[in-house]
């Protein structure tokens, strides 16, 4: 077990010729991960280490049975290439693509909930799952095992680059990850950290979960209040990055898009107020999510 | 987001078939005389700027004759506005209004689509009035794939107690304020007040107006009109902040960088990721430390471009050492990261002996990150120690360097 992915994920890649795409496939084919096919308009039959790649995600649908997507398109076409995931009934669809118009995104995150498709991102490095050797995106590049040792702990991370931290911090402490899940930089996406969470509350696999979080949104408050309406009842171990934001003058940007504080909606310290009163282990130094850890886990 | 000063907005409205006041666009006190004379008094002058709360900020005026308006327009033009300085002011027909109404249209984190606030009691801030008259105010979620039908207008304004001849108005304004939110990829679309004039009908007297930035490509109307990322920041930018904007555009799709130059300080600060930055940040506070700007940058830039910021980073006056700090990388190759800050350093004469320097850079290619580092004479990290770490080693470092210029 795990969550969103694992050895029964039947893979595919949409705009697999691109040169960031091309690595990722072939770090996750030497990883493991079974990738079946890869889409890019006018590229049939050519092959990307040996994936076979299709004009249309229908075309490689009828070879093979698909239920993942990984979403490699320029911001321009990722909204048409969404919809072509959510059309033909992708289970799970993961965007690694940056900077897509809200507008876009907004309207295929409607349309993936109308037909039942879970959207992970934008803004995404990926999501892996180290027991069975799954990882979509570029997580954990070509050594995924440095960061990304199987365990029974879930990370959930606003920053793509901060979930492999995350994992390395858990493999310091002396353990390993279910599955961890980098939902994307955004302040629209698919699957919210409660969301996420929610799903390893069902995963027998994960024991614990840390969590990254910034500046912005109202994602940490709603997960404060899903643990404190026990929705979430395993040890939660928070890190809330960015708290000198809040003595920056108001509306001010650092890091990701998501992360504007607006009154006091998306400060720091707000936020670990909440998680604090929700009964979750909150992180004052990044350090020590390491004897947070060991002493949930003892 | 993209803020869209308020003659662009007005601009429009008007050609959305909204109705605005008049209004004209001054840079002198002679030109603002002469915009109130065509216009007709009184006329209300307000700063042109990105930067909101004006009122507050004793940037709107009044006037009822020439000469009011040319003291005013003087007045307002030496101003500097929540630190952005006053170049122009828009000159305006002052409405008689009977009554005031708000609306906004943004996109909600919640909901994950665009939500509609309108209210009965406009003229205040959305905060004041949640806070003040929440029973005058209706949030309503819009299905973006249904679209916005005229009678949802109608139904919101009518809930909210219109009737008549201005419930029609506004229900036509609001209809077409959707519209025009949608076709221009706006993130915030908001009138306040849109007032009831006893004349003229519902009129938006207030335009705050944000574009997506990442829908910029294919909204050409903005083009020369809006700065991309300008609700980012505080003030304008400054100088290095432009150049370094201009070395992120090199080789634009690999590796994005963003540049913010802090008050005083004395460590150049140039870490990695969304995220990762934001740690680095804390923990230099937290150690006593005083970063000069923020760099953030990820994404696996060339050569060429790290160097080119690093060398924005150091060349802040000011600046004694250096810190550079990144999340164990998926992608990004830390051998080209490291070179980019060995040439930068070698560009400037800095002399690694004498210039305290702390780097992080573990993930892919690090062996190589490590030799090339060591060799040059610069701290090098990886995985061997965790980021929080390396903030601490820096802070001691420039404490030892420089006693007295830290606390």
């Amino acid at each position: 077990m795990a969550i969103l992915v694992d050895k029964n994920s039947s893979i595919v890649i949409q705009g697999i010729t691109g040169r960031e795409a091309s690595m990722v496939t072939q770090h996750a084919l030497a990883y493991g991960t079974k990738i079946m096919a890869g889409v890019t308009p006018g590229k049939e039959g050519q092959n990307v280490e040996g994936v076979p790649v299709f004009d249309t995600l229908k075309r490689a649908c009828k070879e093979f049975e698909i239920n993942t997507s990984v979403v490699y398109v320029p911001p321009a076409f990722a909204y048409d290439a969404v919809m072509e995931a959510v059309g033909n009934g992708i289970a799970l669809i993961v965007i690694i693509t940056e900077r897509i118009p809200q507008q876009d995104a907004v309207r295929f995150l409607a349309a993936a909930r109308q037909n039942n498709c879970t959207i992970v991102g934008p803004n995404s490095v990926g999501v892996i799952t180290p027991e069975d050797k799954v990882k979509l995106g570029a997580i954990g590049g070509d050594n995924a095992a440095r960061c990304f040792v199987s365990g029974n702990v879930g990370v959930i991370s606003r920053s793509g680059g901060m979930t492999a931290e995350c994992a390395w911090m858990i493999k310091q402490a002396g353990f390993g990850v279910s599955t961890c899940v980098s939902i994307g930089g955004d302040t629209l996406i698919g699957s919210p950290p409660k969301n996420i969470l929610g799903m390893f509350e069902d995963d027998p696999m994960t024991k614990a979960v840390v969590m990254w979080g910034e500046p912005g949104t109202g994602y940490e408050e709603e997960v404060a209040a899903f643990v404190k309406d026990k929705g979430f009842t395993k040890p939660l171990i928070a890190y809330i990055a960015g708290r000198f934001v809040e003595e920056m003058p108001e509306g001010t940007v650092f890091g990701h898009a998501a992360s504007i504080i607006e009154g006091d909606y998306g400060k720091p310290s707000v936020k670990m107020a909440h998680l604090r009163d929700a009964g979750c282990h909150v992180a004052e130094n990044f350090n020590d999510i390491i004897p947070a850890l060991q002493n949930v886990m003892a | 987001m993209a803020r869209v000063l308020e003659n662009f907005g007005k601009d429009l409205l008007k050609e959305n078939g909204v109705p605005t006041p008049e209004f004209s666009v001054a840079a002198t006190p002679q030109e603002a005389r002469r915009a109130a004379e065509k216009i007709g008094y009184p006329v209300v002058l307000k700063a042109l700027v990105t930067a909101g709360k004006r009122g507050k900020a004793g940037a709107v005026r009044f006037a009822s004759s020439p000469d009011a308006a040319a003291k005013a327009a003087e007045e307002i033009l030496t101003m500097t506005v929540h630190n952005f300085p006053v170049r122009r002011l828009l000159v305006e027909k002052k409405l008689d209004i009977s009554q005031e109404l708000y609306v906004s249209i943004t996109y909600d984190p919640v909901q994950m689509g665009p939500v509609i606030i309108a209210s009965t009691a406009g003229g205040i801030d959305i905060e004041e009035i949640a806070a003040a008259h929440p029973e005058k105010m209706l949030k309503y979620p819009v299905d973006i794939l249904k679209g916005f039908n005229l009678y949802e207008a109608k139904e919101i304004w009518s809930d909210l107690g219109l009737q008549g001849g201005i419930l029609q108005k506004a229900t036509n304004i609001l209809g077409r304020l959707y519209q025009l939110f949608i076709k221009y990829d706006c993130t915030i679309l908001e009138i306040n007040p849109l007032a009831l004039t006893p004349k003229a009908g519902l009129i938006a007297a207030a335009i705050l107006m944000g574009v997506d930035d990442d829908a910029l490509y294919r909204q050409t109307y903005f083009s020369e009109k809006v700065e991309a990322g300008s609700d980012r920041a505080w003030r304008p930018l400054t100088d290095l902040e432009k150049e370094m904007i201009e070395v992120d555009k090199t080789e634009a799709y690999r590796g994005t960088a963003r540049y913010t130059e802090m008050e005083g300080g004395n460590i150049g600060f140039f870490c990695g990721g969304g995220g990762g930055s934001l740690l680095s940040y804390d923990a230099l506070l937290r150690f006593g430390g005083k970063p000069a700007n923020y760099t953030e940058f990820g994404g696996n830039p060339p050569e060429a471009k790290v160097k080119g910021l690093v060398k924005g980073v150091l060349s802040k006056p000011g600046v004694k050492g250096f810190y550079m700090n990144l999340n164990i990388t998926n992608n990004t190759q830390t051998d080209i990261v490291a070179r980019g800050i060995i040439g930068a350093f070698k560009d400037l004469n800095i002399d690694p002996e004498k210039f305290p320097a702390v780097l992080r850079l573990a993930g892919v290619h690090d062996a190589e990150a490590r030799r090339l580092c060591t060799a040059a004479g610069l701290e090098y990290h990886g995985d061997d120690i965790t980021m929080e770490d390396t903030a601490r080693i820096i802070v001691e470092k420039m404490k030892k360097a420089f006693p007295g210029e830290t606390d």
